[in-house]
């Protein structure tokens, strides 16, 4: 019981990077390197954590779908225009996106700038965020083997080819974009009831590309591949803490060494992500 | 006004030097190198190590910082890079990579310098101000944006001129093409990291002093700037990037004069969102759409 | 799977981190940024709290054995640290964590556990000791620092309008600086104009070519101390020669030995005044200068957040459970630290006289 204690907002932070990774996933199945999602968490997390402190009675599955519901209209009007640009270019556009989202978190007065808002109740239960992950996978999954999944695909393989077939590129890229939003931003939410506290720090370009590594370690041959990255990646530092206590190593910069280390193994070893290991078993 | 575009050139300056070699990777590879700040951080502080430790001058410790930088930019390819050629998600999974890297290499700073700012010893390098018109400069500024013109112009040079500089370009637009015409690709990416990671060490060498400070998380300041100034000039544009490196230099500058510092870098992103937008391919990009 | 797999091997027993001083006594647990973007303050505090323990051991203190573990500067594992003290470790009381961020974030899960935290660093004027009785501080917020510092900084220079520079996307420096804001219009000082920078950057020409430009009679800086550092160098260098007014961060030796000549005249208010001759001062920078730390009021205020847990202990009669030391707590009175006298205020922050520093000769000097 005390183990469980002890290591139950592990657990939660498994879920909700998980559903973070998912969130990158989203564009990622169609070919899309979007990075954007830290700010669609952001936003997410703002609008929960305002509509909770200014808004007490409101039930938290109603602040859950305005934290959804607002990064994905945002979602829409960024999605049209930057979804034109192919690859890193797409990237880096989004990165623009979601540091000029942070830094308006910084300079909104309203929200404390860079000390946040604090004192959020916790609303958030372990059962919440697995349930929206299970959702959120759910709704992956069922796409894969169906008319839109083929066409998503077949995007990723080669856009032109998919246009030529009459596969509306721009309306499928778009509905992938959207989503991905939607699960940043309830996942923003999730982590801010969960927290404590929301602060423009903790969306900056490091907690996107920790969503895209999780993913691309997971696996993104797989719907359920990100999911598998973001637990590995969340418990690895904590794994490593053990293991450097019982080494005899000082906290700090070893652990980060090997965490380095260790992500470098599975890039370069595991082209298809820690996935192709259960399937690797399966087949043996 | 005078003084404050003499502060944009400045960091402009140094930011073409980063940008630069990013971009040369870039431009042969189509991979984004995110060890690149890293390597702009080591490299500050072997010349540190050179300087203070080593009681080496600067005009020793600086060219073998950068050597320094380039053989780390050897050992990224060998251990980050050439293992996923020819992988189809290569510049997605190289991102990781190079990430992983990045992270590697900051952990051994934090390691042996410890996470506090370190400086170069008192007169390094002599102080002296100069005034040019109402604003004023030190010597070092202007030995900094004098190292950083003279470096960008060598790189032009070689590219256009040498033979290292040709087999680059025609690694650069078609690896396959210029194996079948014999060129050792292998050994010209190899080649093309040492380049482009002695330009980031040198950038991080001349960062360190014009500042005078180093730390394990020094690159980060530069690193999405780095990113900015490639897209403005245009992926893979050497001249591209030197140009928009003082572009966003002074944009940031002006910004801050005009409207407040709250809105740098919020108004350098929205630059680069609207270019990208209008120009996909940046400023001096090239026309024929490379599909990334 | 994997996650149980890997939560197996991390959970077979044996407390990890790294623990100092002899085992046995009271187990308490020190959440640290050791890496991440508050690591120069995680290494002071680490160095504050390890002599501390050391210092206590030989002086015949309560025994007291100190588990460090890294928050990586992140709220995320700033919760999981506190968690496994809370659970796995059963400390009986935590100090830190590094960050105000990290605070509000974990601090609520001791209250509900009810295990006290004294925090060694964390100035948001909100969102800490307002969270509960089990949370403590012993580092003072900027309010009660630099009102006073302020206006003993005008008595002397006599300023009418300043111009403002602050880092905007740390927590230390705004919440400084939000306190600035509101000093200097209730003193009636005209603010020409404010300048932002944000954390990483190196390079302040822009904004202090700015403000220079306003000709405002004073500069005030609230800033970390490399920061600190190269603003005021960057300042004087741009001509600037009229006074400087920095907050506490900084009041750190390397400061001034980063800035160099740059430095003179420049007046901090400060929570830690390292000039300080009483013995706790000088017993406290005696152990810093034998681990070769260059101490600031991080490792100040970490080295004295032990000390009060020791003497929380000593109050609550030597016992260690965490209702005894939470009660310890508010009974500690008066205590000689490096600091100064130090107590708590009702609501469970710091009390203790904060200093005015000016920087003359290459050193600080007290300012009457």
């Amino acid at each position: 019981m005390d183990l469980f204690l002890a290591y139950q907002s592990l657990i939660a932070f498994v879920g909700i990077n998980g559903l973070l990774a998912l969130s990158v996933y989203a564009t990622l199945c169609c070919g899309q390197l979007s990075l954007a999602n830290a700010g669609f968490m952001a936003i997410g997390a703002y609008t929960g954590a305002l509509i909770t402190q200014h808004a007490r009675g409101v039930p938290f599955v109603a602040v859950l779908a305005a934290s959804a519901l607002l990064p994905a209209i945002i979602a829409v009007p960024l999605g049209l225009p930057v979804l034109r640009l192919r690859g890193v270019f797409l990237a880096i556009a989004t990165i623009g996106f979601g540091e000029m989202v942070r830094l308006f978190f910084v300079n909104w007065d309203y929200t404390n700038g860079a000390l946040g808002l604090v004192a959020i109740p916790q609303r958030t239960h372990l059962w919440t965020i697995f349930l929206a992950l299970a959702g959120a996978l759910y709704l992956l999954g069922r796409l894969r083997g169906s008319r839109a999944g083929y066409a998503l695909e077949a995007i990723r393989e080669d856009e032109t080819a998919a246009r030529t077939m009459g596969i509306d590129t721009t309306a499928h890229k778009l509905a992938m974009f959207v989503l991905g939003a939607a699960i940043a931003g309830v996942a923003g939410a999730l982590e801010a009831h969960l927290t404590f506290m929301v602060a423009p720090s903790g969306y900056g370009f490091g907690r996107v590309v920790d969503m895209l590594v999780q993913a691309v370690v997971g696996g993104t041959a797989a719907f359920f591949g990100p999911v598998i990255g973001a637990a590995f990646l969340t418990v690895l530092p904590e794994v490593l803490r053990e293991a450097g206590a019982r080494l005899g190593f000082a906290p700090g910069p070893f652990r980060l060494f090997l965490n380095g280390a260790i992500l470098l193994v599975v890039i370069l070893f595991l082209p298809n992500g820690l996935v192709s290991l259960l399937r690797r078993r399966r087949a043996a | 006004m005078g003084q404050q575009a003499l502060n944009g050139v400045f960091v402009g300056s140094i930011y073409a030097l980063f940008a630069v070699g990013y971009t040369l990777v870039f431009g042969v590879l189509d991979i984004l190198n995110l060890a690149h700040q890293a390597v702009f951080m080591l490299a500050a502080f072997a010349a540190l190590l050179l300087v203070a430790d080593a009681h080496l001058p600067l005009w020793a410790a600086m060219p073998l910082a950068v050597l320094f930088a380039g053989l780390l930019g050897i050992l990224l390819e060998r251990l980050a890079f050439r293992p996923l050629r020819g992988r189809a998600d290569s510049n997605i999974s190289g991102l990781i990579s190079s990430l992983a890297m990045g992270t590697v290499f900051e952990a051994i700073a934090l390691q042996i310098f410890g996470p506090d700012t370190s400086r170069f010893p008192h007169g390094t390098f002599p102080d002296r101000l100069i005034r040019i018109g109402g604003a004023s400069a030190s010597l070092l500024q202007l030995c900094i944006i004098a190292i950083s013109v003279v470096l960008m112009a060598l790189l032009t040079l070689l590219l256009a001129r040498t033979r290292l500089g040709r087999q680059i370009r025609a690694v650069a637009e078609s690896p396959r093409a210029a194996r079948i015409l014999g060129v050792n690709v292998d050994r010209v990416i190899a080649a093309a990291f040492f380049i482009s990671s002695s330009l980031g060490g040198a950038a991080g060498v001349l960062f360190a002093l014009a500042f005078n400070s180093i730390s394990p998380d020094v690159g980060r300041s530069v690193e999405l700037k780095g990113l900015a100034v490639i897209i403005l000039g245009g992926m893979g544009s050497i001249p591209g990037a030197v140009i928009a490196g003082f572009a966003l230099g002074l944009i940031e500058v002006f910004t801050v004069a005009g409207f407040g510092s709250s809105y740098r870098d919020a108004v350098s992103f929205a630059v680069l969102f609207v270019v990208l937008l209008a120009r996909p391919r940046g400023l001096l990009g090239q026309a024929a759409a490379r599909e990334a | 799977m994997v996650v149980l797999l890997l939560l197996g091997i991390a959970c077979k027993e044996k407390p990890a981190g790294e623990a100092s001083a002899p085992s046995g006594g009271a187990l308490i647990g020190a959440a640290l940024s050791l890496t991440g973007a508050a690591a120069v303050y995680g290494a002071q505090q680490r160095a504050g709290i390890q002599a501390a323990a050391e210092e206590i051991a030989q002086g015949g203190g309560p025994k007291l054995q100190v588990l460090i573990e890294d928050d990586g500067s992140t709220k995320e594992q700033g919760i999981t640290v506190f968690q496994k003290f809370i659970n796995r470790d059963k400390v009986s009381a935590i100090l830190g964590p590094t960050l105000s961020n990290t605070a509000s974030a974990a601090d609520p899960l001791a209250q509900q556990a009810q295990v006290p935290v004294l925090g060694i660093s964390n100035t948001a004027a909100t969102g800490i000791t307002d969270i509960g009785n089990y949370i403590w501080r012993d580092s003072l917020t900027e309010a009660q620092v630099i009102p006073g510092a302020f206006k003993k900084a005008r008595e002397k220079l006599g300023f009418k309008t300043a111009g403002v520079l602050y880092g905007n996307d740390d927590v230390f420096t705004k919440a400084g600086y939000d306190v600035m804001r509101k000093t200097l219009a209730d003193q009636g000082i005209k603010v020409l104009d404010t300048q932002t920078f944000a954390k990483p950057d190196r390079d302040f020409h822009a904004q202090l070519t700015a403000l220079i430009g306003v000709k405002p009679d004073v500069v005030v800086v609230s800033a970390l101390a490399d920061n600190a550092a190269a603003i005021v160098s960057q300042a004087r260098q741009l001509g600037w020669s009229g006074p400087i007014l920095g907050g506490n961060g900084f009041n750190s030796p390397a400061f001034i030995k980063n800035a160099g000549a740059a430095a003179e005249g420049v007046m901090v208010g400060t929570s830690w005044n390292s000039l300080s001759q009483e013995p706790a001062n000088q017993k406290f920078l005696e152990a810093m200068k034998k681990r070769g730390v260059n101490p600031d009021q991080f490792s100040a205020q970490a080295f004295t957040g032990v000390q009060i847990l020791a003497e929380a202990i000593k109050r609550a009669g030597g016992k260690t459970g965490r209702e005894e030391i939470e009660k310890g707590l508010g009974l500690v009175k008066d205590l000689d630290t490096p600091l100064g006298k130090f107590s708590f205020t009702p609501s469970r922050d710091a009390q203790h006289d904060p200093s005015v520093q000016q920087v003359k000769d290459g050193k600080f000097q007290i300012v009457q």
